[in-house]
């Protein structure tokens, strides 16, 4: 298995296996004789373990010193961890922290161009559960490569994630006080708002189609904690797909939303057709930098921040009336 | 009659064989072409297996060859599936996409994607859906009784509109971070192939079978009456031609989503080159329509490399002006 497989030796004891190997003997070689390098029995005293989001163990026998992160929010997250300097391959839109544009990119999230990713031999590859495609990864792994699967799906998953990925790295203490630091934030956010008077909220991920968070989504946990409620919360799609018609009915005394850029705010003047909409007569529309709230990264803490704010805003809006 | 048929078999694999050369020998890595040789020299003669070579070889022989192998044996499915769907309905836009199989295997497949099943569960799914939609459409048309080709296609067409409209609804229902990874898929994408086997079999086995049917398509392609005349059992011949064109592009299908352009364009060039005798057409097919793929998949990874082109657009973007030129042509 291509976690047991320690990561110096990634290309040394990588037996020759696979169907591959065995149909390329079969049209090219003459001989039987092709050179089996017997996968080595490795003993087991990794030093570092951890436990990726798929529920797997990922063994390292040395701090993997040459990461690829092959999502954006694993790129951030790696940075986060104290482990940037050893990022060594990252994919598309990885745009933070700036120092990130500078490393080599392989590609798309979607499709990862797996020959200039081998040929960057990292010792570990950070995946993303939903995002990657899985035959790729699995390919990866089948080469020897370590690959650590990410995905958080809650305040405690990124806090644990940074963890994680610092212990692989060896970025322990650095990776520790970032996790430490977002875990107290968060912590007092919901300390400041949950309790707060509740706000409807709507919250636009998108605009065409037009798309909203549930309950389960991060963003929807972020909503809850400033003390909004989520008028799509119960809707059975982490991402549902709506309709103008549903928002109306709703009649969310806010709505939040990100847009295609950091300053654009022209999903907002759409709804400000409908004067009956509570959100448009209190003048509740507010605009969150979508890259502090859409990613599962520490900057989620400001994009709270500023959400959390947003929605006392209302609060006092309703208090004036 | 073997020099007839040898040589442009011999022109085309020596072809097939350049272009396994070139889609060795090109990739995002920069291999200069002594280490894709020493590669290929040490897995042949076991020497030169040192550690600077360690990650040649993982391009070349774990990395390239199957991807290189799954476009060949893609290619030559759906090249042999349109010629042999093309003898059938004496109709030369006759290929697997445009009569509805890719589409009903693409259903089966992405049904089983969306279950969560993989592997064998995939290919079988996939196969149900290509025999689904083969069921439906020669079941309707021979439901009347007679049936003309044209009728047949324009079936085809429709049942293929229809699977078109249950793909675009189940994109719809998906959740959206699978949404990308879908697209790839049915726009034709090679980066999944892992294995190579059970296509390159299969269409080995294909050429194999259809082969000693040569005799029996050719005159088959002269119309159903003349067959019969001339003691060709017509009807199982047509079932067996359908139920293998099916297996063919479901096999395809699961290695590399849909592919179009490839069962069109192909069986036409060569006919047009090599005239129509089914004999040699077929295997023919078999090495221009992998050759063709290998060399547009080889283009999709490495033309804005490090992103990846689903290899589908290449062949449409190669496909669609060849198409339009034969026809044109032969006004």
């Amino acid at each position: 298995m291509a976690n047991k497989t320690a990561n110096q030796t990634l290309f040394k004891h990588r037996g020759a296996t696979g169907p591959a190997l065995l149909l390329s003997r079969l049209i090219l070689s003459l001989s039987m004789l092709s050179g089996v390098v017997s996968n080595a029995v490795l003993a087991d005293d990794h030093s570092r373990c951890e436990m990726d989001d798929r529920s797997r163990k990922v063994c390292l026998y040395t701090p993997a010193q040459r990461i690829a992160t092959l999502s954006p929010g694993a790129t951030e997250l790696t940075y986060a961890a104290g482990a940037g300097d050893q990022v060594v391959a990252v994919v598309s839109y990885s745009d933070y922290p700036p120092e990130a544009k500078d490393v080599v990119s392989v590609g798309s999230h979607t499709r990862i161009d797996l020959e200039a990713l081998v040929g960057l031999a990292p010792d570990l590859v950070i995946g993303w559960v939903t995002g990657n495609p899985a035959e790729q990864l699995e390919t990866l792994e089948a080469l020897g490569m370590p690959v650590f699967y990410i995905e958080p799906r809650n305040f405690e998953g990124v806090a644990s994630a940074i963890e994680r990925l610092a212990r692989l790295a060896g970025t322990e203490s650095a990776g520790q006080a970032v996790a430490d630091n977002f875990r107290l934030r968060m912590a007092e956010l919901a300390a400041q708002y949950r309790d707060r008077e509740p706000v409807r909220t709507f919250y636009q991920v998108w605009d065409e189609p037009l798309m909203s968070v549930n309950d389960a989504h991060l963003i929807g946990q972020v909503i809850e904690i400033c003390g909004g409620v989520n008028v799509f919360g119960e809707q059975a799609r982490l991402v549902p797909r709506i309709d103008d018609e549903a928002v109306l009915a709703a009649n969310p005394e806010a709505i939040v939303a990100g847009g295609m850029g950091e300053e654009n705010r022209h999903w907002l003047t759409h709804w400000e057709q409908y004067s009956n909409l509570t959100a448009v007569a209190d003048d509740n529309l507010f605009f969150v930098p979508p890259s502090l709230i859409q990613r599962p990264t520490p900057r989620l803490m400001e994009g709270s921040q500023i959400l959390c704010e947003k929605l006392d805003i209302a609060r006092q809006r309703r208090e004036r009336d | 009659m073997l020099v007839r048929l040898g040589f442009p078999l011999g022109l085309l694999l020596l072809a097939a064989l350049a272009s396994l050369i070139i889609a060795l020998g090109i990739g995002s890595a920069q291999l200069s072409p002594g280490q894709v040789w020493q590669v290929v020299l040490g897995h042949l003669g076991d020497i030169g297996q040192d550690e600077g070579n360690a990650l040649a070889r993982t391009m070349v022989l774990e990395l390239r060859l199957p991807r290189a192998l799954s476009a060949f044996a893609v290619g030559g499915l759906l090249a042999v599936a349109g010629a042999l769907m093309q003898v059938l309905l004496r109709n030369p836009l006759a290929d697997p996409y445009v009569l509805g199989l890719s589409g009903g295997a693409s259903i089966g497949a992405l049904a089983a994607m969306l279950g969560g099943l993989g592997g064998l569960a995939i290919s079988g799914s996939a196969f149900g859906g290509a025999l689904v939609s083969t069921l439906l459409v020669f079941g309707l048309v021979h439901g009347s009784g007679s049936w003309t080709p044209s009728r047949l296609l324009l079936t085809g067409v429709v049942v293929a509109a229809g699977w078109g409209a249950v793909i675009t609804l189940m994109l719809a229902l998906s959740p959206a971070e699978r949404l990308p990874g879908m697209l790839y898929w049915l726009m034709g994408d090679l980066s999944y192939a892992r294995a190579p086997w059970s296509p390159l079999l299969l269409l080995l086995a294909t050429c194999v079978i259809v082969m000693p049917l040569g005799r029996s398509l050719n005159v088959l392609a002269r119309g159903p009456q003349q067959a019969a005349a001339l003691g060709v059992a017509v009807r199982p011949l047509e079932w067996c031609i359908y139920i293998v064109a099916s297996l063919l592009t479901a096999a395809a299908v699961t290695t590399a989503g849909s592919i179009g352009f490839v069962g069109l364009v192909v069986p036409h060039m060569l006919r047009l080159l090599l005239g129509n005798d089914q004999r040699l057409i077929l295997p023919a097919c078999a090495l221009a329509g992998g050759t063709l793929l290998m060399l547009a998949d080889t283009l999709a990874r490495t033309m804005i490399a490090p992103e990846q082109l689903p290899v589908g657009v290449i062949t449409a973007l190669l496909g669609v002006p060849t198409f339009l030129f034969l026809l044109y042509r032969s006004r």
